[in-house]
């Protein structure tokens, strides 16, 4: 089992080496390259500011192979530009640069966390990076959960209860959910639960006067002090934007969980349980469902870059302090470098997940292991 | 059987044996009637209710797509005096009733039509053509090109989608509809060389393919003209989604502002700014055009899930 | 998803009670009918057998002639739509299975009656391991601890000759062979200590030489355990070999039942003489095969008196309109009116010719 794990990371490296090299390749692009983007931040940062961060990067004047390696180490984070020639791999501290700090690695590039600043405010990115990720993973953990639990529990109702009531309005009410533009049924649900009934609080995560801010340090700890509060009126916000979010994603894999349920319990094998004289409690909970269970993991992994498509459009509508509203902001205020650490931050989760389920898919089917 | 006495019986057996008139055995049997695969799939997707109800549906909407603009013809400066700060409600006058400005939201979702529509189909057929072309080469010759490609396409499905999109418009796009769909195309095709690359590399093992290459039939002949028909089902589902994806990327995009310019209509700059007036109750303006778009989505699904039952090759008649 | 729901004893079957003591299985008079969107099909058709404790009765017939049906419906394992048991009786021991509720039912599956499939691909549940599944029976019917059954389980494997059995317990099915699968299927079945196994075409899917084995093992099992066996096939050879006693049947209901000799040497009812017929053999080289004319009837539309009147060489006057069906066991050796005499006639022409056979003659040698 260990094997299948690292065999699977090592798979991710060069997706995520790719990763990388793409948006470095994306930084060079901007007119002037990252130099021009970085001096023209004079207004929100002071001198020693620019220059450390020029430093930090390697940035180069030429624009030969050369420089351009340079600058690829130095953003992220395997050059220390401070040292010279063979040195520069090493850090201040004296260990190898690109390990993480506390290991005597160095404080620069991707590697350490070190994205730049925003051109907007002037702070750094991985601080306010760091601000709204609580937010995004907030909704997004929630909504993965309500998502498989939900599509399980009605699909795998619906498949042993096949032709009923309940299967009939099922498939009806999934077809029409699942067609619905996440944004519009959004804006209809605040609409309907906002000014039409008023059950629901319609916008960001709690509530403006009962708390500080959303994601400072003022917040948390108020929070600390009375969290059964925090817990629940944060829950109440979380409502509509999960429903949002998973609407879709409900309506396809509960008929996806049904379908491979039937299409298990019209296997052999369960023909065998049933002749062994289980009850069938244990031959659909059991045996029937261990494997209907491995086509939606795959679903459920493919669909998660799709989660936090859906987070950017939820967070909007619902002013949730998450990173996909901050990435919108960000757009709309030509933020350079914040929209490339958001992108970055966003497409190393994802690739994180993917690994995670594809772990899970090991444990759930033993046939997979031994590839 | 030699010496029998004359008995009813064994006549009768003797008849038999001697094959008299009897029943026709055809009426006992099965008859069976050939059809041609495309038959037997339009037969199927006649009897899924659903789909027909998709198919009147989509096809409605891209009546309105062609008439629309030409019944309702969009006048900017036809501006009912607003009442209220949302825009009107919807009266006899005006029965989806207008937005802010005094537009009449009718005749935004009738124009709008056209480039939603339009977006939406445009998209498919490029992102479909180069998703085939990719896909089937990498299908078919395997090895280093299929390598090659496939990482390629793996990094862009690594990064989430409407992110990319959205920087893509933003910094690329310039306010101009074919400049989107452009970007949309060439952002949709990954997804789909996946889809077909995997059809691909199952159908290299049929035996056709085999017979083809001892016959002497080139690498491109034998993935175009003999193996791509045999992979048009789930391409042809997956090419109807991509439609429907593109009009919701098209409005989402538009309503942030970051789509198409706003003195275009489309459903989506339709939409933009709408959302303010939600909150005041208002909520005829984003509702109208979205239901449009809605309605237009479930329309191309039913016909999707009626196309891929129709072409299941595992389904019966 | 019920399955298996019973239903009460038609009318045509007078209540006659338990069988005697040395009869195991009792089937009288069994009806299972499908209901289809395309009709009714009547896959059981009046079937009565019986098998005695420690005896191997062999069910042979064509594809869709009602053999698996009938297994299934003694298991009680049909889906309730579609099929249903329209009337009949089932006596295990002094239990009548169509009566008892679902509940009661589970404790005879896979416990008094166990039941062995012809796929032994797919027959195994590809996420958990051999010990796992073979243990689970015995968990549920004999009360074992895990441990105890995990024990068990490994015994089972020995028993039907697999070597390392510790090591393999722990395995998927996907790590095993086809032949290695329906020993564990076999194992599976025993580990009850059932007193019945059905084996339906448990060798058809598996390579010429597996096939001697298993059906060797399956011998030596019956033989060991004292379990009665009913093993369906549609391969003659298999029958010649391993049974004692054999039932053929043709479009849902019985046509022939005797002992091997009986049949397979004297055969009576004209659809097994042409079964055997058709058998190549070394003698006749360079001759056309012998084939029963016509094709298998149209479950949809069974014919009218004899089911097989169609395509009967031997056809005559009362054939199409009058079925033939042989309602007691003691009665005539063979369904068809040339063992018993027809409505309007006195005797049966063979019966009265002295004939052995069905096309009249004495014993044959295939």
């Amino acid at each position: 089992m260990l094997r299948f794990i690292i065999r699977r990371l090592l798979g991710i490296i060069p997706i995520f080496l790719g990763v990388i090299i793409v948006s470095f390749a994306l930084m060079q692009m901007a007119p002037g390259g990252p130099e021009a983007a970085i001096q023209g931040q004079q207004r929100r940062l002071t001198n020693e500011q620019v220059d450390s961060w020029l430093a930090r990067w390697c940035l180069q004047r030429e624009d030969d192979l050369g420089a351009l390696a340079l600058e690829f180490g130095g953003w992220a984070g395997i050059l220390n530009c401070r040292n010279q020639g063979s040195e520069m791999l090493f850090s201040e501290q004296g260990g190898l640069n690109f390990l993480p700090a506390f290991m005597g690695g160095g404080d620069n590039g991707l590697l350490h966390g070190d994205l730049g600043n925003s051109t907007n405010t002037g702070r750094s990115v991985q601080e306010m990076i760091g601000e709204r990720v609580p937010g995004t993973l907030m909704l997004t953990i929630t909504a993965l959960v309500t998502w498989v639990s939900v599509a399980v529990a009605v699909g795998v109702y619906a498949a042993v209860r096949r032709y009923s009531l309940f299967d009939h309005g099922m498939t009806f009410f999934s077809y029409v959910f699942y067609s619905l533009p996440t944004f519009w049924l959004g804006l209809m649900l605040i609409f309907l639960f906002g000014p039409l009934l008023g059950w629901l609080p319609t916008g960001g995560v709690v509530n403006p006067r009962d708390w500080p801010a959303f994601g400072s340090p003022q917040f948390w700890s108020a929070a600390g002090e009375r969290p059964l509060d925090a817990f629940l009126d944060i829950g109440r916000h979380l409502i509509l934007p999960v429903t949002t979010l998973v609407a879709v994603n409900i309506a396809a894999d509960s008929r996806f969980v049904r379908a491979s349920m039937l299409d298990a319990l019209g296997q052999d094998y369960v023909r065998t349980a049933r002749a062994k004289g289980l009850a069938t409690r244990v031959v659909v909970g059991k045996h029937a469902f261990r494997n209907a269970l491995l086509p939606l993991v795959t679903n459920v992994a493919l669909s998660l870059p799709f989660l936090f498509s859906g987070a950017v459009v939820t967070e909007t509508i619902f002013s949730w302090p998450g990173m996909g509203r901050m990435f919108i902001e960000a757009l709309g205020n030509r933020d350079y470098f914040l929209l490339m650490g958001i992108l970055l931050v966003t497409s190393m989760i994802i690739l994180l997940a993917n690994l995670v389920a594809d772990v899970v898919y090991g444990v759930v089917d033993p046939r997979i292991r031994y590839d | 059987m030699t010496g029998r006495a004359v008995d009813p019986t064994t006549e009768a057996v003797a008849a038999g044996e001697a094959g008299a008139s009897q029943p026709a055995p055809d009426d006992y049997e099965v008859s069976l009637q050939p059809l041609s695969q495309m038959q037997l799939a339009w037969r199927r997707f006649r009897r899924h209710k659903l789909a027909l109800v998709g198919s009147v549906l989509f096809g409605l909407m891209v009546l309105l797509a062609i008439f629309g603009p030409i019944i309702w013809p969009y006048d900017p400066l036809d501006i009912e005096r607003v009442t209220k700060p949302g825009g009107n409600p919807p009266s006899p006058g005006e029965i989806f009733g207008t937005d802010s400005l005094g537009r009449s939201v009718f005749e935004l979702v009738a124009n709008g039509a056209r480039l939603s529509v339009a977006i939406g189909v445009v998209t498919m057929l490029i992102a479909t053509t180069t998703g085939i072309v990719v896909g089937a080469l990498a299908g078919y010759f395997g090895g280093f090109v299929d390598s090659s490609l496939m990482r390629f396409v793996d990094l862009m499905l690594a990064i989430p989608f409407l992110f990319i999109v959205l920087v893509a418009a933003r910094f690329f796009g310039s306010g101009d509809p074919l400049v989107l769909m452009l970007i949309f195309g060439v952002l949709s095709w990954p997804g789909l060389a996946r889809l077909v690359r995997a059809l691909f590399l199952s159908l290299r093992e049929q035996e056709y393919v085999m017979a083809a290459r001892a016959v002497g039939v080139g690498h491109l002949r034998i993935a175009f003209r003999h193996m791509l028909p045999n992979a048009l089902g789930p391409i042809i589902v997956s090419a109807t989604l991509l439609v429907a994806n593109a009009i919701v990327l098209e409005a989402f995009v538009s309503f942030l502002n970051f789509g198409i310019r706003s003195s275009d209509i489309s459903w989506g700059t339709a939409l933009a700014r709408s959302q303010g007036t939600l909150i005041q109750g208002n909520w005829w303006w984003p509702f109208f055009p979205g239901m449009a778009i809605a309605v237009t989505v479930i329309g191309i699904n039913f016909m999707g899930d009626g196309i891929r039952d129709a072409l299941d090759p595992r389904a019966r008649a | 998803m019920e399955a298996g729901a019973a239903t009460a004893p038609g009318p045509s079957a007078p209540p006659r009670g338990a069988p005697p003591e040395n009869i195991l299985l009792d089937v009288r008079d069994l009806r299972t009918y499908f209901h289809l969107a395309d009709g009714l099909v009547k896959a059981v058709d009046g079937v009565s057998f019986s098998i005695a404790r420690g005896e191997t009765l062999g069910v042979v017939g064509e594809s869709g002639c009602g053999k698996s049906v009938t297994a299934m419906t003694i298991m009680r394992l049909l889906e309730t739509p579609p099929a249903e048991v329209v009337s009949g009786e089932i006596w295990l021991n002094d239990q009548e299975l169509l009566g008892i509720p679902e509940t009661e039912m589970r404790t005879v599956r896979g416990n008094d009656v166990a039941m062995i499939f012809q796929e032994p691909m797919s027959s195994l549940n590809p996420v958990f391991s051999i010990g796992d599944q073979i243990s689970e029976a015995v968990r549920v019917h004999l009360k074992l601890s895990k441990h105890d059954a995990w024990d068990k389980a490994i015994d089972s494997l020995q028993q039907v000759g697999i070597n390392s059995p510790e090591r393999r317990v722990k395995q998927y099915p996907h790590e095993m062979s086809g032949g290695m699968r329906q020993r564990v299927m076999i194992a599976m079945a025993l580990s009850c200590n059932p007193k019945l196994i059905i084996a339906d075409e448990p060798t058809t899917a598996l390579d010429v030489t597996i096939q001697a084995q298993i059906l060797e093992l399956l011998r030596t099992v019956q033989q060991k355990t004292g379990a009665a066996l009913m093993l369906i096939t549609h391969d003659l050879g298999v029958v010649a070999e391993m049974v004692q006693d054999v039932m053929v049947m043709y479009a849902g209901r019985v046509v022939e039942q005797g002992t091997v000799e009986e049949v397979l040497l004297q055969p009576k009812h004209p659809y097994t003489e042409g079964l055997l017929a058709s058998i190549p053999s070394k003698g006749r080289r360079g001759q056309r095969l012998n084939v029963i004319k016509g094709t298998v009837a149209n479950p949809f539309n069974l014919p009218k008196g004899c089911n097989f009147a169609p395509r009967c060489p031997f056809r005559f006057e009362p054939c199409p309109d009058h079925d033939p069906r042989v309602d007691d066991p003691g009665g005539p050796p063979a369904a068809c009116w040339l063992w018993k005499p027809a409505p309007g006639y006195s005797v049966a022409p063979r019966v009265e010719q002295g004939a052995r056979t069905a096309s009249g003659g004495e014993a044959q040698i295939p």
